[in-house]
């Protein structure tokens, strides 16, 4: 699926973000800013990942189909994500990845996170969601065949990008209220934030344990059915 | 002049975007409580008294993150009290309170920003980016509302056909898992229909052509200019360092010259604006009430 429109624009990224303005930025930042630009630094950082990953996608075949299907994914997550506590929203990001692809988890991935903050809040935290759960998706996306032929193998991966994922965005708290990255605080921040990360964990387990057969059996005829 | 919430959406949300990030990027107790007023005054003006919960969360939380800042910050030298053999400082207080009034200001603005963005000004700002992402989010959007009345649709054909108990937990629980397997078959089969009929007619074969809701009035690129101008000072003066506060080992405030105070009174000024032209409607509105 193509999202920026421009070849021209997308080649130019997929060169320069990489090589040239994300090592420069860190480069200037190294060469001696005063720590509190360390979170504008750190909030552009992800900005241009984000981008990046966009202009990475390309045209295929059926395009249309896919991207319908990643905006039902969306909506989907999107109502599971305002359940109380659990959260099915990595749980179908990886499904939607390894059924439908890399970009389209990638995308189901990142969507979902600013749309659901419409509902919860947005705020300057949204950047670093749609990114955990993007590269989440991605991620699941490289790993589709073996994850097909393994369950274990999926479940694990449910229980690790749960851990990542909490320990990203302690990343991000701990950036943006300190306005540095420290060590300690980092760790005070974990810690305080365990029993959700222990909740992220065990929910992306417990629903990709449930939804792992019904909903890739799903998704797998869909692709059968009508050859994405 | 029309009410801010009726500007061009790109305009909007540029000076939103901007008058949030210089709150999120400084630390300056007189910028930062000049944002947060500015924010709660306009969102009193537009919501009234409502989402008291709100108010309760992004004014309760900042307070609470002031107050238990320095149990785990050792810096600053004024110790107030020992608790656990760790002193509580009053820089470390101080700092806590700094931050907190940044977090609020920003959950307000962002508060803001959401209430007056609807999905077809989100679909408006995304086309800028990518055709196609404003696309898949406009859909996702609509089947947000789409979903949930199937789901209550399937809901009451399974409890009519006697298929699950809501008193009985477990009995819940796999009904509800039964009523979003079905909303998945349907929602992918429905989603394939749409993505063929929307083949069907064409779409993605050339250059689309849209319907744009939102123009550029001379009004907007006011609004732009200002917001620009104003936005460009204050971070001349943080970039500078003229807002640089030290809280450790002292608090040390910068000296107040002339960048400093040109500073805080553009950020003044673009904190007002959306105040300032809703406030001049409300007026008219009144007055031309009043001569009926």
């Amino acid at each position: 699926m193509i999202v920026l429109k421009n070849a021209r624009l997308r080649g130019f990224l997929r060169t320069a973000l990489p090589f040239l303005i994300m090592p420069a930025i860190i480069l200037v930042t190294a060469l001696g800013w005063r720590a509190e630009h360390y979170a504008l630094v750190s909030f552009v950082m992800v900005l241009l990942a984000l981008l990046l990953f966009l202009s990475g996608f390309e045209k295929r075949e059926l395009g249309t189909r896919r991207m319908i299907l990643v905006s039902v994914m969306t909506a989907l997550s999107v109502i599971g994500r305002l359940l109380p506590l659990l959260k099915p929203i990595t749980a179908l990001t990886v499904l939607s990845a390894m059924y439908l692809g890399s970009e389209a988890g990638f995308l189901v991935g990142a969507l979902s996170a600013v749309l659901s903050n419409f509902i919860m809040g947005q705020g300057p935290w949204t950047p670093f969601q749609m990114f955990a759960w993007g590269i989440i998706g991605f991620l699941a996306g490289l790993l589709a065949k073996p994850m097909q032929r393994s369950r274990l193998l999926l479940y694990c991966y449910g229980a690790v990008s749960g851990l990542t994922y909490s320990l990203l965005l302690d990343v991000w708290t701990v950036v943006w209220t300190y306005g540095e990255f420290t060590l300690r605080e980092y760790w005070a921040a974990t810690l305080t934030a365990l029993p959700y990360t222990v909740l992220y964990a065990v929910s992306n387990l417990l629903f990709l344990v449930i939804f792992a057969k019904p909903v890739g059996d799903k998704l797998h005829r869909i692709d059968v059915k009508y050859g994405l | 002049m029309r009410s801010f919430a009726e500007m061009n959406p790109a305009a909007v949300t540029v000076h939103l975007l901007l008058t949030a990030c210089i709150t999120i990027f400084c630390m300056e107790p007189v910028l930062l409580g000049i944002s947060l007023c500015a924010a709660i005054a306009f969102y009193l003006m537009k919501n009234g008294t409502a989402h008291r919960s709100f108010h309760l969360f992004a004014l309760g939380v900042p307070a609470l993150f002031a107050v238990l800042n320095p149990l785990w910050n050792q810096h600053g030298s004024t110790v107030l009290f020992v608790i656990n053999h760790r002193a509580y400082t009053a820089e470390a207080l101080c700092y806590g309170g700094v931050t907190g009034i940044r977090l609020a200001a920003v959950l307000y603005w962002f508060r803001i920003f959401s209430e007056m963005t609807d999905s077809e000004k989100l679909f408006y700002l995304f086309r800028f980016l990518s055709p196609r992402i404003a696309m898949v989010l406009s859909m996702a959007i609509r089947n947000l509302t789409l979903y949930r009345e199937q789901m209550k649709k399937i809901q009451q054909s399974q409890r009519a056909l006697g298929l699950y108990r809501e008193a009985h937990l477990i009995d819940d629980v796999r009904g509800g898992a039964r009523v979003f397997s079905v909303l998945l078959t349907w929602a992918l089969e429905n989603g394939i229909i749409t993505a063929n009929s929307m083949s069907a007619r064409g779409y993605g074969t050339g250059r689309r052509t849209s319907y744009v809701t939102f123009r550029w009035h001379l009004r907007d690129a006011v609004l732009l200019g200002i917001s620009a101008i104003l936005a460009a000072v204050s971070i001349r003066a943080v970039a500078a360092g003229a807002m640089h506060w030290e809280f450790y080992p002292v608090c040390d405030a910068p000296p107040h010259g002339l960048l400093w105070t040109a500073g805080i009174g553009a950020y003044l000024l673009l904190s007002l604006l959306p105040l300032i032209y809703e406030g001049k409607e409300m007026l008219t509105w009144k007055r031309l009430r009043s001569h009926i």
